[in-house]
């Protein structure tokens, strides 16, 4: 009798795994109701339905979970999966499904410690036959870069967990931004600056032009080559053609200098910085962006980087009162006063300034 | 000093003592006469620039006692030294005027000048009250209003409310020096609007200006002498200060806009600001500069579009600074140029024939009008179309570029990004102010530390817990412009001394040589009686001396934008 209840139940509960794969997603929730619906079970019969799946946990092939107001549900497992499972002790199981519970963010150490309760001793045995047995995966955490991490090692860690695309193993990728943003920059100021057509200078020898005109480095004729410089008007106001995020977005991963492909998020995040970099400014909320410089003098500010980058700031925006004087970056400007150890009178910065200054 | 408005002074009825109070701020305008002089002449003329300066070295003057004064005798021909050494003190501007001293007549000439000076609001007429402090006049008034019958009757908050609007209107009244009414029409002073139809404004021009200059003056002295009588010899006139704020604070608006515009949209720009500042008394209704975030939003009188277009050079090309509205198709730049070329004629040439001049005026406001510096906006007041500048707005962003410039000197771009991530997001932990800047968090920290040193930026604890256990804490850093402005305004005021002890002592050092070159049989004969090393030494003087007094009136820019505008 018991055994006939016995081989019964398991056969019920192999027809309701197979039904509930067949009939829902491997995502789905299943309430009670859910798999009652699926009139496997004889006469709604709760006792026996509660015993099927009991069995079914036991096989890992249902995992047990706490749906919405306290109800009880379940989850589908593939069957390789609870191959896997079942091959675990029962300390292993329990670590990998608080593991498995946090899904793409993955879990402190010490957090798996508090909800099994397991001890630290045996907690590290787990994880070490779980990473073992390649269940499992350490990750690293950009916000906590000295947690121990854990996740299942078929997942991808989520942009909380590494920071987002601009993060390589959890550290800010300086040279990968720097390329983008300068990409970007250049994308941006060539859409942004209408380029007067040199037709009024040249308008005679337009034919010469054309013909020179594609860039390829003519050897003869040395003058006509030397292109007048280009002149740049801006575009009047609501001017629709400015680079939207998508634009820019297809353009950095079209132009192959990302190994991996950008998210509009990453390139909004850019853009960003860009602009609080006062490169770029964004119009219409956001949505697209003018570049602050015309395509000509990004170039040239960026072919001029390389060699020495102090030399870039001299000829920005920097100067004012305050940062020509040498007060303005005097060390010791807070101990300066008349009579002082540190006077007007005997500045040392004065002299050389002036000399500087007049070239005598 | 009170013929210098330097103290305030006041008697009162009761006691019959007189206080003494200093004034500082006439004291510091002092600093600045060299750069409102400047304006004056590139706005009027060298002529108009002499007189300003004497007014200014009298601190006030009647118009007969100027009629007397034999530097203002001669005309703007012969007088050749003022504008050399303009950038510097009051004094020197002085000096030279007497150098070039003549004794070509044309007392014709003041008049009109006073005038135009008065009509665009440089001069104002002095008043009793202003020899007081603002709260000795305050008092006073206050005292008058409760005096008044019907006012003693009154209690309580109605009684407040009415001293109080009493004495704002009195003091209004009695401080008012105002000398433009009679000479504005249509919001325009006299005299002004001829000038302006000359020529295009920009600095080459400007120069033709001066050398033509006797001509536009009879023309224009032509224009006033049909309607007006001179000004009434018994005014005493100074210069008014607050004015000058007005139209220097103008000149660093050109100045943010030239730095990213056209030279077309700055010239239309400037006829917008010059109209807005005929009309335009101060540059703040309230003596503080309120905080960040609390300042309202301040708009100039609206200026019709129309009355902008009036003002602009006819001659100024508008249509060839600004790109199509249209995008042209790609241009593969491989021998369809022409095609392009064709194109690109044919929406030039509708740009030029189709639409008209005040139509492409708006556009070049437009074009102002948009971030980052939105240094106009656009109204449309029943159908009219009007552009108004916003100043509180403009003003703060001049504040911020100086601070900027200071933070980027100082610390590098990195900094000011972060720092301008910390001002658009408030207050930031570490972790959320990397994900924006998107900085290492070594550079992060680094720049952060010496911002914090220098004081630019500061941390904020905020403790999860009663414990504040610092591994309980949230570490907020923030960045505080109010503050940094006070502190970088005190540190320019003393940098600004500190140039001129420094020339003080560097004239110390040749205090000999000076004293030689400044003899009065020497001077003005320097070439006949020094060597020639002699020469040189005093060419080095003087350049750096004008060094110096430039820094000093660059420092003064900054002081202007923290304190003034």
């Amino acid at each position: 009798m018991a055994s006939s209840a016995g081989s019964s139940v398991s056969e019920l509960c192999a027809r309701l795994y197979d039904a509930c794969l067949k009939n829902f997603p491997p995502d789905h929730l299943f309430y009670q109701q859910d798999l009652l619906g699926l009139g496997i079970v004889p006469k709604n019969d709760l006792a026996l339905l509660l015993q099927c799946t009991q069995s079914l946990v036991d096989q890992k092939l249902f995992r047990l979970l706490q749906g919405k107001n306290d109800r009880l549900a379940w989850k589908i497992i593939s069957r390789e999966d609870a191959e896997k499972l079942q091959n675990l002790s029962p300390d292993e199981s329990l670590v990998y499904n608080v593991i498995h519970s946090t899904g793409r963010s993955g879990i402190w150490v010490r957090a798996i410690g508090t909800r099994t309760n397991l001890h630290k001793s045996i907690l590290d045995r787990c994880l070490k036959s779980l990473e073992g047995k390649n269940y499992i995966k350490s990750v690293h955490n950009v916000k906590f870069p000295s947690r121990k991490m854990y996740m299942l090692a078929g997942l991808a860690p989520s942009e909380d967990v590494t920071g987002g695309a601009w993060f390589t193993d959890g550290v800010l990728d300086e040279n990968f931004i720097n390329s983008v943003a300068g990409f970007i920059e250049w994308k941006v100021s060539q859409k942004s600056w209408y380029e007067v057509p040199a037709v009024q200078q040249h308008r005679n020898n337009k034919r010469l032009k054309t013909a020179d005109g594609n860039g390829i480095t003519n050897h003869y004729d040395t003058d006509q080559q030397q292109p007048p410089p280009k002149e740049y008007i801006p575009f009047p106001a609501g001017y629709q053609g400015y680079p939207t995020i998508a634009e820019l977005t297809a353009a950095v991963n079209a132009s192959g200098i990302t190994p991996v492909r950008l998210g509009e998020e990453s390139i909004t995040q850019l853009l960003e910085m860009l602009c609080y970099d006062n490169k770029l400014v964004a119009l219409n909320n956001g949505e697209v962006y003018r570049s602050v410089k015309t395509p000509e003098q990004v170039k040239s500010q960026q072919a001029r980087k390389p060699p020495g980058d102090d030399s870039g700031i001299d000829d920005r925006l920097v100067r004012n009162g305050m940062t020509e004087a040498p007060c303005g970056h005097c060390p010791v400007f807070k101990l300066c006063a008349p009579g002082g150890a540190v006077s007007p009178e005997s500045c040392e910065y004065f002299d050389p300034w002036l000399e500087k200054a007049l070239g005598f | 000093m009170i013929q210098h408005h330097l103290i305030y002074h006041y008697t009162s009825y009761d006691e019959g003592i007189t206080y003494y109070e200093p004034n500082p701020q006439a004291a510091y305008y002092l600093v600045r006469s060299g750069k409102i002089l400047e304006f004056v002449q590139d706005r009027l003329g060298k002529y108009a620039a002499t007189v300003m300066s004497t007014i200014m070295f009298l601190g006030h003057a009647q118009i007969s006692h100027l009629e007397t004064l034999s530097e203002l005798r001669h005309g703007p021909r012969e007088l050749n030294g003022i504008d050399d050494d303009i950038g510097g003190e009051k004094s020197e501007g002085r000096v030279n005027g007497h150098n070039g001293e003549e004794t070509a007549e044309q007392p014709a000439l003041l008049h009109p000048t006073l005038r135009a000076l008065a009509s665009h609001g440089y001069l104002i007429r002095v008043r009793d009250a202003q020899f007081q402090s603002y709260a000795d006049n305050a008092l006073d008034a206050e005292r008058a209003i409760k005096s008044r019958p019907d006012v003693k009757q009154m209690k309580g908050k109605r009684l407040e409310e009415t001293v109080l609007d009493g004495t704002l209107t009195m003091l209004r009244e009695k401080l008012d020096g105002d000398l433009t009414r009679g000479f504005l029409h249509n919001g325009v002073p006299r005299g002004a609007n001829k000038r302006l139809g000359n020529g295009p404004a920009d600095k080459s021009a400007r120069v033709d200006f001066d050398m033509g200059d006797e001509n536009k003056e009879d023309e224009w002295s032509d224009d006033e002498t049909g309607d007006t009588t001179p000004m009434e010899s018994g005014m005493v006139v100074r210069v008014n200060y607050e004015k000058m704020d007005v139209a220097l604070r103008n000149r660093r608006f050109l100045d943010l806009a030239e730095m990213h515009s056209s030279s077309a949209t700055v010239q239309v720009y400037e006829c917008l600001l010059r109209r807005i500042e005929y009309q335009t008394k101060q540059c703040r209704d309230i003596v503080e500069i309120p905080r960040e975030g609390e300042e309202g939003e301040q708009y100039s009188v609206a200026i019709a579009l129309s009355a902008v277009a009036e003002e602009v050079d006819p001659q100024l090309d508008l249509a060839g600074s600004i790109g199509p509205m249209e995008v042209l198709p790609p241009v593969s730049r491989r021998g369809k140029r022409l095609l392009d070329e064709d194109g690109v004629n044919g929406t030039s040439h509708q740009d030029s024939d189709a639409p008209s001049r005040t139509y492409e005026i708006d556009q070049h406001l437009s074009l102002l009008s948009q971030p980052p510096y939105n240094l106009t906006s656009k109204r449309v007041v029943s159908g009219l179309i009007t552009w108004t500048v916003e100043f509180r707005h403009l003003a703060r962003k001049l504040r911020h570029l100086e601070l900027e410039r200071i933070i980027e000197a100082r610390y590098g771009d990195v900094a000011l990004r972060v720092i301008r991530v910390l001002h658009a997001k408030g207050k930031l932990d570490e972790k959320r102010l990397q994900e924006i800047s998107l900085l290492p968090f070594k550079d992060l920290r680094q720049v952060l530390a010496s911002m914090q040193s220098g004081g630019f930026v500061d941390l904020q604890e905020v403790p999860r817990d009663a414990q504040r256990q610092p591994s309980r804490t949230i570490y907020l850093w923030f960045y505080d412009p109010d503050r940094i402005r006070n502190s970088i305004l005190e540190d320019t005021y003393k940098a600004m001394s500190r140039c001129l002890q420094r020339l003080r002592f560097e004239r110390g050092r040749l205090k000999e040589f000076l004293e030689k070159t400044e003899r009065s049989d020497v001077k003005g004969n320097e070439e006949r009686y020094l060597s020639p090393a002699e020469l040189t030494l005093l060419g080095q003087w003087r350049s750096k001396e004008a060094l110096l007094l430039d820094e000093i009136s660059r420092l003064d820019e900054m002081v202007a934008v923290m304190r003034d505008y």
